[in-house]
């Protein structure tokens, strides 16, 4: 029996395993992002605060129309995609021809508007979401307890990942999609309806992030904050894997969920921002991301 | 010169359009006939690019008449002038980096019946069916991009191309097998409009040429009568 | 004669306003706390609440007192609640500033309540360096501290059998504090820490950590953090299934609006000590719903703790007959015996310090809970002289 830096493998196979669970969160926000930015060239601020309303939406359709778990794994992110549609049509879709920095701006205050109407309504203590029946206990696998919420976590977010990056690099619509990243006017000038697709684009990206939302309603707090503290490190991880970059932002997401993971063993106090290191790494190293195309 | 010209397919008149506030055409008029290829000759920053743009709805602020098979265009954007049966072939090529060569031959979407099959496509420009797999259509070389440009828009149904400087760069036998595929195109009944600095292939393909200049249409020469028309040619051109 | 007749109408406005004048002595009081960010649910609006149902129970305008209650957000920041509190006392006429939840904040308020001879009746924040380092003779600490709370569950849940502790400490200087004041407590009743980590501020995710205090063998997790990371902790904890497998949780600052949001299910058989709890007796609870009908959640400690010195004050403030000299209000406070309907008997210590018992509670499990609010059974309470830490001398205002 080895011990690596006195830890033993057990410990270090279960700490994997964690990482791997934060890092779907990571993935299924990241790729929201990196979709959005492809097409829109727009640097969703407004992801985190989205993905907190997956999950009260999630609650409020528990509490107040009686909808479960399971049908709110599609109506949540159908909901908050809806919620994308209506902010691409009336605000985004007027910054297009603008900087980046506009942008960013706009959604950053989408951001803090949205969240600031949660915390008024809903307080910040934030709400119980239990458990679906079905997923509760867990696993023992001889090195580690497994809830199997946590498991169906994993596997959520890879069937999610997995459908996106093959909707996006496989089929025929995302060929549009990829074509309209990098030309939109030609793209255009074949007929193709490329202010619809952005738009349904946005509203997708923003679903991704309603999903992971879900998902997390009950194994986080379900309050107002939840998403502006997550999303700082899914930039980080975006940035890392190359802006706009589908592939790099789905494993880059689940790889540094185990980076964190491990760092939260061997020196827990640096786990907050062993990400921000890497992307410093990252930056200097190279500036375009690890999965990124140089232009 | 001024006969009436028949069956009009394409009209355009005092047709203006700016970059921002650069003014780049001050009052294009020309007229393409159904099944001709006419092309549009003059020399550098001329306009001719930013016609075939302004036409397409790409150069948006634009102002006059643009009337495709009766209809009034000057106000349409982009998407729904292609769904009235037009497509461009863009100057720079337009060959997507990030779609495979067959993706970006399939791309364009379908807006009429009567398009060539993807058989027949193939049957034209066989190095693309070698080079179908191949995974970054910009992978592939300058001319077998300029033959994918022009394949994947034949696809749709499109009966009126816009061809923008297919020969820019490309070797002599290159050069010579787009022609061909020109003279094909026409025979299989499209109407063309050409944008060319090489005059020597200009000739050897289209039924008309007009001559723009300085964002105007300054005259107007029959292939036929190229002959007495050389020297005024070498004028405009400076060739 | 135009000049005559001003004058004695004057004069005769003068007499007959003249009666009621003697009698009404005018207090302003400042609820100051936090309206929209973390602590909003533990203070906030409730707070106010609490403060007017005060003025009401004290029947202020019957005993000839004209009580006036205006509120700020301080939204955390020690330089926005200085500035609301310089401007209520130089230019809003505040005679008392309540509540002041974040330690940071409330250091300030004291300072300045000091040098404007004004009052500061402390519910909100838990720094025990309130009536130590920096005790003043206008505080009063009403509620709580960490000390009380480490005391309170560090010394009952030791002396139950939980004789080996892993804190899981945020980082930094609150929950390094805190973990400090309960080590020493669980140590002094023959425990001992076999372990911690020290979690990033704030965190989401705890479920590594947990696995590493699982894997140290503790009798019980001590929670050193606050607000949402506690709850995400204990909400994980559940998940893990470590309270199931026989570990027990403390939770050493929490309150009924956590334990409310992870609801019985999520926060069975924790640990936690509190200063009031809604369904303690008779006399808390009907002041709970009635206070539940004005803001629509049951009080927490914090809120109470406003009502409840908000009273002592008040009945001070009649006794001088005027809400003018802070630190003799003050005093009168600490000369009192006061029997509290929420708090029972307290007594106001020379440092400033409120003395009155707290409770170890454990929140009862799906099965015990018969409502939504039923969320704790007593287990043990603690006398104020043992909850609280002793008396520093340099903080003897009676001597002074």
């Amino acid at each position: 029996m080895f011990e690596l830096l006195g830890v033993p493998p057990q410990v270090l196979l279960g700490q994997l395993l964690l990482g791997l669970i934060n890092g779907s969160f990571y993935a299924v926000l990241s790729l929201g992002l990196a979709v959005i930015f492809g097409l829109l060239n727009i640097i969703n601020f407004a992801h985190g605060a989205l993905y907190m309303a997956g999950a009260f939406v999630a609650w409020m359709l528990l509490n107040y129309l009686g909808i479960g778990y399971w049908p709110a794994l599609f109506v949540a992110p159908l909901i908050v995609g809806v919620f994308g549609v209506v902010i691409e049509r009336t605000m985004l879709s007027r910054l297009y021809h603008l900087d980046h920095l506009y942008g960013l701006l706009l959604t950053f205050g989408l951001a803090l508007i949205i969240q600031g109407l949660f915390r008024n309504y809903y307080g910040i203590s934030g709400l119980p979401y239990q458990i679906p029946a079905v997923l509760s206990g867990g696993q023992n696998l001889g090195f580690m307890f497994l809830p199997n919420y946590r498991a169906w976590v994993v596997v959520a977010s890879v069937l999610v990942c997995f459908a996106t990056w093959f909707a996006i690099e496989k089929t025929r619509l995302g060929a549009y999609l990829r074509a309209a990243t990098e030309n939109p006017t030609l793209v255009g000038a074949f007929g193709v309806n490329v202010p619809l697709m952005v738009m349904l684009t946005y509203g997708f990206g923003v679903a991704l992030a309603g999903f992971a939302g879900v998902l997390a309603a009950p194994i986080y707090s379900v309050n107002p904050t939840m998403g502006e503290q997550l999303i700082i490190v899914v930039f980080a991880v975006v940035v890392i894997g190359g802006m706009g970059s589908i592939m790099g932002a789905i494993v880059t997401g689940y790889m540094l969920g185990i980076v964190e993971g491990l760092t939260r063993v061997f020196y827990p106090e640096g786990s907050a921002v062993v990400i921000f290191v890497i992307m410093a790494i990252v930056l200097m190293i190279k500036p375009e991301g690890l999965f990124g195309r140089t232009a | 010169m001024t006969e009436p010209l028949s069956n009009v397919l394409l009209k355009v008149q005092d047709l203006r359009g700016w970059y921002d506030e650069s003014h780049v055409l001050h009052g294009i008029d020309f007229e393409v006939r159904q099944g001709e290829v006419v092309t549009l000759l003059g020399r550098n920053g001329a306009g001719k690019t930013s016609t075939l743009l302004a036409i397409m709805g790409i150069l948006a602020k634009r102002a006059g008449s643009i009337t495709f098979n009766g209809t009034e265009m000057i106000s349409l954007q982009p998407r729904q002038i292609a769904r009235l049966g037009m497509a461009l072939c863009p100057e720079e090529r337009g060959i997507f980096s990030s779609l495979s060569v067959e993706e970006n031959l399939m791309l364009p979407p379908r807006i009429a019946d009567g398009g060539l099959s993807v058989e027949r496509i193939y049957d034209l420009f066989p190095n693309l069916y070698e080079r179908r797999k191949s995974s970054q259509g910009t992978k592939l070389s300058g001319g077998e991009q300029q033959m994918l440009a022009i394949a994947r828009i034949l696809r749709t149904g499109a009966k009126f191309l816009l061809l923008d400087e297919p020969t820019e760069g490309l070797a002599p036998v290159i050069v010579q097998q787009i022609g061909h595929t020109i003279k094909a195109l026409k025979d299989e009944g499209f109407t063309i409009v050409l944008v060319e600095q090489n005059f020597r292939f200009a000739a050897s393909v289209a039924d008309r040429h007009y001559v723009v200049d300085q964002g105007k249409v300054v005259d107007m020469i029959p292939n036929d009568q190229l002959e007495e028309n050389a020297q005024k040619l070498h004028d405009y051109l400076g060739v | 004669m135009t000049k005559n007749l001003v004058i004695s109408t004057a004069v005769f406005a003068a007499m007959t306003a003249a009666p009621a004048l003697a009698q009404d002595i005018s207090v302003k009081l400042g609820v100051l706390n936090d309206r929209s960010g973390v602590y909003a649910d533990l203070s906030g609006e409730g707070s106010v609440v609490a403060a007017r149902m005060a003025v009401e129970d004290f029947k202020a305008a019957e005993n000839g007192m004209n009580v006036e209650i205006i509120s700020a957000d301080h939204q955390n920041k020690p330089d926005i609640g200085s500035n609301i509190t310089r401007q209520w006392y130089d230019v809003d006429g505040v005679n008392a500033i309540l509540d002041v939840p974040t330690s940071s904040v409330a250091l300030a308020v004291a300072d300045i309540t000091a040098e404007n001879n004004g009052v500061f009746l402390i519910s909100g924040a838990g720094s025990t360096a309130l009536t130590r380092e920096q005790c003043r003779p206008t505080s009063v600490h009403w509620t709580y501290d960490t000390a009380s709370l480490a005391n309170g569950t560090g010394a009952a849940l030791t002396n139950a059998g939980g004789k080996k502790w892993f804190f899981m400490t945020a980082d930094y200087a609150f929950g390094h504090s805190l973990e400090e004041n309960t080590s020493a407590v669980v140590e002094a009743n023959g425990g001992e820490v076999v372990g911690q980590v020290n979690v990033p501020f704030p965190n989401q995710d705890f479920s590594s950590f947990l696995l590493q205090a699982q894997g140290s063998g503790a009798d019980v997790i001590g929670l050193a953090n606050a607000g949402g990371d506690t709850v995400n902790s204990i909400k994980q904890a559940s998940e893990f299934g470590i309270t199931q497998a026989g570990q027990k949780l403390a939770a050493l600052l929490m309150f009924t609006n956590d334990v409310h949001a992870l609801g019985v299910q999520t926060a069975q058989g924790l640990s936690l000590t509190e200063a009031f709890y809604w369904d303690q007796n008779d006399e808390t609870r009907a002041w709970s719903d009635r206070f539940m009908e004005a803001h629509g959640s049951m009080p927490n400690m914090v809120q109470a703790g406003v009502y409840s010195s908000t009273m002592a004050y008040l009945a001070a403030v009649k006794e001088l007959g005027s809400a003018e000299d802070g630190k003799a209000i003050v005093d009168k406070m600490k000369a009192m015996d006061i029997e509290d309907p929420l708090f029972g008997k307290v007594t106001v210590r020379a440092d400033g310090r409120a003395l009155h018992d707290m409770y170890l509670f454990e929140v009862k499990t799906p099965d015990e809970s018969t409502g939504e609010w039923d969320l704790y059974k007593e287990i043990s309470s603690i006398s104020g002289e043992e909850a609280f830490l002793p008396m520093l001398e340099e903080c003897d205002f009676s001597k002074k």
